[in-house]
């Protein structure tokens, strides 16, 4: 055997397209062969795949989590979340008081808002207890109820603020994150260097994308509706039964073209903030640099959309994959931590699974890390 | 040989010196020597050109990763560290077991809830039936207006369904109740609380009374023989599954919501051809050529022509095709029958909904 990679620089990814693209087809096919129930497997598979080609200073990192796991923590939200929810939505409806059916449908999407930040950090803390290097095993401290109860909060500011709120919450989310995250026992820090403002450089991105994105469906439907009155004028369609489907047409177009026009201009924002989170992450006095440029972010997110639409979902790891390596590539580490002082983790591993991670189908077939 | 090792109480790996034996990997760092059963090694690398071991249980950190070159003497020493189940690649036994474990599933919830659902559906509390038809009720009224000119027209028909029901001696008879609606589209359903709305554009397309009533007698099928309410059960049965296994991604609480309001209250071919069977059963013994269904199913065919299938906002567009319809019920016609209507009672239920309206700009048209 020839070693494929072994990369000498400080972080790397090795993984090969056709490889990658190989085991998603596998895992597609085996998936829709069982109705998705072999979800579990195939997501083991890639991740073991994705973090196998992970290099660091050398050594490649290693997922140690199997699917039996993951199939456990899905039996365990089947109570938890799936009878209340089977409740919720198809027994209230027929057994209550309608306004007491729609308060309950209602309560249950608020609460899912701090339900789904909790499993996202269970779901991280599984899959780092899970992830090794070295033989050493990170992990993920504090509670999760924390973390969600304080997302909850930036949510609202978010909402309240029309999202204005969303590089500070963005900053605050990845602070709480990093800061409970553990490589043995060695905590991360999230660190900004003294006089400067935590969300550094992400403003203007963010102003350029929530801008644009105005502008975008402004545009967007605009066009959209002037075509379809033009239509209506000369005569080409008419505002009968065959109305209301060009209408409806000509809406989701013009969704669709907001949700592009959001993509885009939201581009110099994502890769703002993945540098600025990046810089703020520390470890034993190490910092971390990322380089991650807009245009070719842009372009590895939209040919990971492009996957992702195409095949109704089944490939969404090549997405991931894609977004991965271009990290990974673009990642450097100034100075080096102090390894040989770095103990084994001393957190308790969860066996809970991803559990509700996977009934809000947070990891998009990859993981969260 | 040479490998490197990490101890797994330290984040570094020290060069070390392996050696093979039989039954046995000895690693010698320094003075000090390490011993693995091969038995007790699984594989902690994913074919990612570096083969590296561990203890299997318990997975202390300790890791040996070994060098180019190595491969095939230690695929000699430890041929099952080389199988793909030793680097979790999962056995033909776990996919069969999941293939059928889904399959099961898939069958219970989409097959044996759907042949048992009309037990089921009569099992149902009073209480979640009257509660369906509460929401069923209020889509009809989102989208019709209910006719203040129309209470003679509804007692014609009304009169006449229970006429045709009392000839066949359908046990509903005393509830089923026919309401006409003004609505943009012609249509007939049977709503949970054994209502039977009749729309003005159905009214209107029919130029025969025995058009209309043979609708009537298929809605009149499907309540008879608990088409709703099976169909519910069926649709939330079915949400429940896509539910649990596709991960509450949406699509069964969407099915869901579809079963309990008028968009749910399609019925499966099999319902529609039974409802066909038995409204014609109730024309006989009720002395009405199906004829007028005959027509009035070609009728529904041109309509879907010139609509395009896609456009029509009502159930017939899941019926079975039109045109087989109307062939087999104008194969049980018989001649020589009366109107199930007299020309009065037509004409005024022609007049419903601002009818008369319709009819004299139709004649205007015509002059």
């Amino acid at each position: 055997m020839t070693a494929e990679a072994s990369p000498t620089q400080t972080f790397a990814h090795s993984g090969k397209f056709f490889n990658v693209f190989g085991l998603a087809l596998k895992n597609a096919a085996l998936t829709i062969l069982t109705l998705t129930m072999y979800r579990f497997w195939a997501r083991t598979a890639m991740r073991r795949r994705l973090w196998s080609r992970a290099w660091v200073l050398g050594d490649p990192l290693e997922y140690t989590g199997n699917a039996g796991e993951l199939f456990r923590g899905f039996l365990i939200a089947l109570p938890c979340f799936f009878l209340p929810a089977i409740f919720v939505f198809y027994i209230a409806p027929l057994a209550i008081e309608p306004t007491w059916a729609a308060w309950l449908t209602f309560t249950f999407y608020v609460v899912s808002v701090p339900l789904i930040a909790a499993a996202r950090y269970w779901m991280r803390r599984y899959q780092l207890s899970r992830t090794r290097w070295r033989g050493i095993r990170l992990g993920l401290a504090s509670s999760a109820w924390s973390f969600a109860a304080a997302s909850w909060g930036w949510w609202i500011l978010q909402t309240l603020s029309l999202g204005w709120y969303t590089p500070a919450a963005r900053i605050n989310r990845a602070r709480m994150m990093w800061e409970n995250t553990r490589f043995g026992d060695q905590p991360f820090q999230f660190e900004t260097p003294h006089g400067e403002s935590p969300q550094k450089g992400m403003w203007w991105p963010f102003a350029i994308g929530w801008i644009g994105t105005l502008i975008g469906s402004i545009v967007s439907f605009g066009v959209t509706g002037f075509i379809l009155s033009a239509l209506t004028t000369a005569g080409i369609i008419t505002l009968g039964a065959d109305g209301m489907m060009f209408s409806l047409v000509a809406t989701l177009l013009a969704a669709a073209l907001t949700a592009i026009s959001y993509f885009i201009a939201f581009a110099p924002y994502r890769a703002a903030a993945m540098n600025r989170i990046a810089a703020q992450i520390t470890i034993d006095g190490a910092r971390f640099h990322l380089r991650a440029k807009t245009l070719s972010l842009l372009f590895y997110e939209t040919l990971g959309w492009i996957f992702l639409i195409f095949s109704l979902g089944l490939l969404t790891p090549v997405a991931g994959f894609l977004q991965v390596r271009y990290l990974l590539n673009r990642l450097d580490l100034i100075e080096t931590p102090r390894f040989a002082d770095i103990g084994q983790s001393v957190l308790a591993d969860t066996d809970a699974g991803e559990s509700l991670g996977d009934a809000f189908d947070l990891d998009m077939g990859v993981g969260v890390i | 040989m040479h490998a490197r090792y990490a101890d797994g109480r330290a984040a570094i790996f020290s060069d070390v010196e392996v050696e093979l034996a039989a039954e046995t990997l000895i690693i010698r760092r320094g003075d000090r020597t390490i011993t693995w059963s091969y038995a007790d090694l699984a594989r902690a690398d994913d074919k990612n050109g570096r083969i590296v071991i561990r203890p299997k249980k318990p997975d202390t950190g300790e890791r040996l990763m070994f060098g180019d070159g190595y491969d095939d003497q230690l695929a000699a020493a430890a041929p099952h560290l080389m199988k793909p189940r030793a680097q979790g690649v999962e056995g033909r036994k776990t996919v069969g077991a999941l293939v059928a474990l889904s399959w099961s599933l898939a069958a219970i919830f989409l097959i044996g809830i759907p042949f048992a659902a009309d037990p089921m559906a009569r099992a149902l509390p009073a209480k979640y039936r009257a509660q369906i038809s509460d929401i069923s009720w209020s889509q009809v009224d989102a989208f019709t207006v209910q006719c203040d000119d129309a209470d003679e027209a509804t007692q014609i028909l009304n009169n006449l369904a229970y006429r045709i029901m009392e000839a066949s001696n359908v046990p509903e008879r005393e509830d089923i109740w026919i309401t006409i609606a003004d609505a943009g589209f012609p249509n007939a359903f049977a709503l949970p609380d054994n209502s039977i709305i009749v729309t003005d554009d159905l009214i209107r397309m029919a130029d025969h009374p025995d058009e209309l009533t043979g609708v009537l007698a298929h809605e009149i099928a499907h309540i008879e023989h608990n088409h709703i309410m099976k169909n519910v059960v069926r649709q939330i049965s079915a949400g429940i599954f896509f539910d649990v296994v596709f991960g509450g991604a949406g699509a069964g609480q969407a099915i869901a919501y579809a079963s309990v309001n008028l968009a749910g209250l399609r019925f499966s071919r099999g319902d529609e051809s039974d409802a066909d069977s038995r409204g014609m059963d109730y024309l006989d013994a009720a002395n009405i050529s199906t004829g007028g269904i005959a027509r009035m199913f070609d009728r529904f065919q041109e309509y879907e022509e010139e609509a395009g299938v896609g456009d029509i906002p009502s159930m017939l567009s899941s019926h079975p095709a039109s045109r087989e319809r109307a062939l087999a019920a104008q194969a049980r016609a018989r001649e020589g029958l009366a109107p199930s209507l007299t020309d009065r009672e037509w004409r005024i239920v022609q007049h419903a909904c601002g009818g008369a309206d319709a009819i004299a700009s139709e004649a205007e048209v015509a002059d």
